[in-house]
């Protein structure tokens, strides 16, 4: 049952790649030759030509489409115009950077969501309550990029206490996964305290209640585990938006992660580039789905495929 | 108040060795941080700036080398150089040098760089500087080359300084990213977040006192300037203006750049001499310096002092707004259509202030009663606009564009702006083509001469472009170094230069 | 997204109910205060300060806040321009808030139209609309923008166009998901036996059910529209020169953290706000639709416990 339902699953994704692949090739390829961009300003046209004709560039679309699927088949994903090496491994080296700061921005906020979304929902409309649900949401609203430059300004410029930017010691990881934890942190909470407070008003929690059932154990015991499962959604669809958030945090602190490397090789249009890192992310992105089927499963005995 | 406080704090965490630069502390080395990661280190790209600011005269070394004082090449791998007819140099090549390969540096090396420069087989952007120059290159003994060019080159020991020369076990056919040369430095490792030099213990010159360098990318001014302000670099070559506020660490330096507006003259009204000389006249220029910085010359033609050619009295444009407008309404009353919309193509992130400025123009334009609208596009639309061929289905238009000639000769500014062929030329002037022509042929005075009548004509009578500053570049620079920015700064950074204080 | 956290819509509520309701959460009243007057400044701000928006002062560049020498247009300082950023602000406001509306707008018609074609018919292109909700669904949005603005070029149409598209699967699943459930009822089955036709019941019968849904899930998503079109104006492919926006203005002083921190700011503030009050509004709609949680903004003077 479960092998079947993951291979369909891989089955559709496998064509959503494929598709969205071809549409960002096309869409690439639309803007033009690249040629003047890797050649200086001065270059002749012959310069340019000679170029475009070592790279393959002057052939026309549909050539350079048929020729991209044929080197797919044989695991060829194209050379790298502006680094000169393959266009795959720049992608894969850039990965890890970017699943250590989302893979820990998005456990913390996951798990301070829990923790204050579920002690907010024990006492609606307390003062505790109301801080938490306005700090969530001013966490949920922020613009992102604002916010990391306001953040480099008080605390490197003017303080001194963090590194500016760039990687290196646990110093440099504090702006950029807090900059990155806002957002996840905030809705989730609203999820948490959202499903908690529906939860803690349902008949057994009641009864539990009744039976003379310790607070934090009905809260933290009972109640979380149910709902939990609206959390893992969340959270799952959030770790895709987290992808967004690289990009202008990487951009940003000078992270050399998939998100910097991305928005760096559409502006220089190193197609083979863009491509790789969108068939990583989007692999990527499918395993976290397919894991997330797998969490529910296990948490939730009624479910399955 | 701020900054002592940063630096007490930063001299803290420096104690503390939590800065993750712990080669800060080791004397001898240094950290540089560039505002942009180098694509690839292929030797062949030396005059790109990032690729050039790590390698040249560091891993690799050029056969001349420009004096940034006089413009003149003086020697580098080869020590003298001989003109035997028009198309033909002989060169002599220094001897006891050795690549950090191991291998002999002699002709048969020259001979090889330079072929697979000019094979086609790897893309080389120094080649750029040559034209379409077809070169011949035979070593006539092991230390002496003789290089043949398919025409006159009476500038070519000037050229020869964008020939990096590698170690003949480089491959031939493809761009490398582990470059091996001549120089003090060897590559020791490059990753996506450092590059790092070391010291070559067979280099053939003096030994420099750096020991190590660690080149990083940070693409915001702000936080280059910041990182040398706390220690975490020693050294930026590029911050914004706005971000050269302490006089201890940050020097200006004229960086060989010259910003303008092109002025498509195929298109009415931009074809009436008129309208172009009221678009130079409309111009706060006072004003504008201001998102300059204090520094910045104004300028009056695209080639910068000590460029052979350069014309010191030439006077630029001076703010006019009522003779603006009195030329614009002559040009309308001999029948100009003086109303048409002028497109204005500014480029994204071109220099610092670079949109601000277009913005500017475009309201002190519009204030004389031109119809100029501004468009800002990237790096490869904005190409297509400043590279023939010209995008088809183009109206009047106006092109915010640099220039940058540090090269020191004429020869690489006027030909590809003034005549008919050059590539960034909207000009079709006959008379002009020729005078460009006999300049380029032309040597000694004479061809001083003939430059500097090019650039008064295209200035004075034909108004064919608006040159607006020559560029100020500002570097922040650690206390604990020793150096100072010059022309050539945006090409190269020799580490050799570089001293420690005590 | 944040589809599981919709309230709804159905419950009961005149506008004196809700207006009681505001004036009991003192933060939701100041929310729609600060959103009356935002609109009030869309609308006749750049009658009043248009000029002064465009006007240049190169000798008074990044005049500080908070001085009244200059007038009080420059309360909030000048820009690089020595324009006043309180006249920006406001005129910012309207292609803020434009492009962000008229994007709203269009994803929720053209997503709710595909959605309820997609829910009532079987045929194969329902199954090529969810498809490609998919791929929109399982891709980084502000990576697919990118990538597409900088194909089109960027443009305000095209900003439109891109918003549009990486908000329209929400409106597709949801106004689907109603479909599958409206079309059983009754009056679906009556109507089919008096002979409508398909188009007539999906269009009168189902549609103006389905609308009120689509309207509130819109009236959430413009927050997340306004952060996005900042965060791509703010990486330089959202609205270009002379034209402007707040995420734009933040780009623009992006430069002049150290030395003039106004010019970032301002605009990133005036973000923060208005997504702030858009989503506590949303935060007390919910309130009031639930039933578990209306009792809190009720008069009563005991929480029940």
């Amino acid at each position: 049952m479960m092998l079947g339902y993951i291979g369909r699953r891989t089955y559709h994704s496998a064509i959503s790649v494929i598709g969205l692949l071809t549409l960002v090739f096309f869409l690439t390829r639309l803007t033009g030759d690249p040629s003047a961009l890797y050649l200086p300003l001065d270059s002749s046209l012959e310069a340019r030509e000679a170029f475009a004709r070592l790279n393959g560039l002057d052939q026309p679309i549909h050539v350079q489409f048929l020729d991209y699927l044929q080197n797919l088949l044989s695991l060829d994903f194209g050379q790298s115009l502006r680094q000169n090496r393959s266009a795959i491994e720049v992608a894969l080296e850039a990965f890890p950077a970017t699943l250590k700061l989302a893979f820990v921005a998005i456990t913390l906020s996951t798990t301070l969501a829990v923790i204050f979304g579920a002690l907010a929902a024990a006492r609606p409309g307390s003062l505790f309550d109301r801080a938490v649900s306005l700090i969530s949401l001013a966490g949920a609203s922020t613009p992102d990029f604002w916010i990391a430059i306001v953040g480099i300004l008080v605390f490197a410029v003017g303080f001194g206490m963090l590194p500016t930017s760039g990687t290196g010691t646990a110093l440099h990881w504090i702006m950029p996964i807090v900059v990155l934890m806002l957002r996840p942190f905030g809705l989730l909470v609203q999820v948490v305290r959202g499903t908690m407070i529906s939860v803690l008003a349902s008949p057994y929690i009641k009864t539990a209640r009744a039976k003379g059932m310790k607070r934090r154990r009905i809260i933290f015991g009972h109640a979380l585990r149910n709902s939990l499962l609206p959390v893992i959604t969340v959270a799952g669809d959030l770790t895709t938006g987290l992808i967004n958030g690289a990009v202008v945090v990487e951009t940003i602190f000078g992270w050399p992660g998939i998100g910097k490397l991305m928005i760096d090789s559409i502006i220089q249009r190193d197609f083979a580039v863009v491509q790789s890192t969108i068939l990583v992310t989007a692999i990527a992105i499918f395993i976290v789905n397919i894991a997330i089927d797998l969490l529910y499963v296990a948490l939730d005995p009624r479910i399955r495929y | 108040m701020r900054r002592t406080s940063i630096r007490i704090i930063a001299g803290a965490v420096a104690i503390a060795g939590w800065t993750g630069s712990a080669a800060a502390q080791n004397a001898a080395e240094v950290n540089i941080v560039l505002s942009e990661q180098p694509a690839n280190l292929e030797p062949c790209g030396t005059i790109i700036t990032n690729v050039g600011q790590i390698l040249s005269r560091n891993v690799v070394e050029p056969l001349t080398i420009i004096d940034p004082a006089s413009g003149q090449p003086t020697a580098g791998l080869a020590t003298e150089w001989t003109q035997t007819d028009p198309n033909t140099w002989q060169i002599k090549l220094r001897e006891g040098v050795k690549f950090q390969d191991g291998a002999a540096f002699d002709a048969k090396a020259v001979k090889f760089s330079i072929e697979r420069m000019t094979s086609g087989k790897v893309t080389c952007s120094n080649m750029a500087k040559f034209g379409d120059a077809k070169l011949t290159v035979t070593a006539v003994d092991d230390h002496t080359v003789e290089i043949k060019s398919d025409k006159p080159q009476p500038i070519l020991p000037t050229l020869l300084s964008v020939i990096m020369v590698v170690s003949p076990n480089t491959p031939a056919d493809k761009a490398v990213n582990d470059p091996v040369g001549t120089g003090p430095f060897k590559l020791s490792s490059f990753t996506q977040q450092t590059v790092v030099l070391e010291a070559f213990d067979g280099y053939w010159g003096e030994k420099p006192s750096i020991t190590k360098a660690s080149y990083v990318w940070r693409p915001e001014s702000s936080i280059r300037a910041a990182m040398v302000e706390t220690g975490e670099a020693d050294l930026t070559p590029s911050i914004a203006i706005q971000d050269a506020t302490n006089p201890e660490t940050d020097f200006a330096y004229l960086n060989s750049e010259t910003t303008a507006i092109r002025i498509d003259a195929g298109f009415a009204p931009l074809d009436d001499v008129r309208i172009r000389k009221a678009l130079n006249l409309a111009i706060d220029w006072e004003g504008l310096a201001q998102l300059f910085g204090a520094d910045a010359q104004r300028a009056s033609q695209m080639a910068v002092k000590g460029i052979n050619g350069h014309d010191d009295t030439l006077a630029p444009w001076a703010f006019d707004a009522e003779k603006a407008r009195a030329l614009i309404a002559e040009a309308k009353a001999a029948g100009v259509p003086v109303d048409t919309e002028i497109e204005l193509i500014g480029r994204n992130g071109i220099y610092p202030n670079g949109a601000e400025a277009m913005e500017a123009m475009m309201a002190m334009w519009q204030d004389v009663g031109l119809n100029v609208k501004l468009t800002m596009l990237d790096v490869n639309d904005w190409l297509r606009y400043l590279q023939k061929p010209f995008p088809e289905g183009r109206g009047p238009n106006l092109l915010q564009m640099m220039h940058d000639n540090n090269k020191g000769d004429a020869a690489f500014t006027i030909p590809i702006f003034y005549s008919s062929a050059g590539s960034y030329s909207t000009m079709d002037d006959v008379a002009l083509d020729k005078e460009v022509a006999d300049a380029m042929a032309a040597t000694g005075e004479d061809r001083t001469a003939k430059f500097k009548a090019i650039f008064n004509k295209v200035h004075d009578d034909l108004a064919v472009d608006i040159p607006m500053f020559h560029m100020i570049g500002y570097t922040r620079v650690g206390t604990r170094l020793d150096w100072k920015p010059d022309i050539t700064t945006n090409s190269e950074i020799p580490l050799a230069n570089i001293g420690l204080k005590n | 997204m944040v589809d599981i956290l919709m309230p709804s819509t159905r419950t009961p509520g005149n506008l004196r109910q809700l207006t009681i309701y505001l004036r009991r959460d003192k933060l939701a009243l100041c929310a729609a205060f600060f959103l009356l007057l935002l609109i009030v400044c869309v609308v006749f701000g750049p009658l009043l300060v248009g000029e002064a928006a465009g006007k240049l002062g190169l000798r008074q560049r990044n005049l500080a806040p908070f001085s009244l020498e200059q007038g009080f247009i420059y309360i909030l300082g000048a820009d690089t321009l020595g324009r006043p950023i309180l006249a920006r602000l406001i005129v910012g406001a309207q292609n803020t808030l434009g492009i962000a509306a008229a994007a709203v707008f269009f994803s929720m018609f053209v997503g709710g139209m595909l959605g309820l074609v997609a829910g009532y018919s079987e045929r194969w292109y329902s199954h090529v609309i969810l498809r490609l909700a998919d791929v929109v669904m399982s891709f980084p949005s502000l990576l697919l923008a990118l990538i597409v603005l900088y194909t089109l070029g960027p443009s305000m149409t095209n900003l439109v166009i891109v918003l549009a598209i990486t908000r329209m699967p929400i409106f597709i699943r949801t106004a689907r998901a109603e479909v599958l459930e409206l079309r059983e009822r009754m009056f679906v089955s009556a109507a089919l036996a008096m002979g409508a036709s398909s188009g007539r019941i999906l269009f009168r019968h189902i549609a103006p059910l389905v609308l009120p849904t689509l309207v509130t899930i819109a009236a959430i998503d413009f927050a997340t529209v306004i952060l996005a079109e900042s965060s791509l104006s703010f990486l330089g492919l959202g609205i270009q020169p002379p034209d402007f926006t707040w995420g734009a203005m933040v780009a623009n002083g992006r430069g002049y953290l150290a030395s003039a921190w106004w010019i970032a700011f301002w605009p990133g503030l005036a973000i923060l706000l208005t997504t702030l009050s858009l989503n506590i509004l949303a935060s007390w709609a919910r309130t009031v639709a639930d039933p578990l949680q209306r009792w809190r903004l009720q008069s009563l003077r005991k929480a029940p416990r």
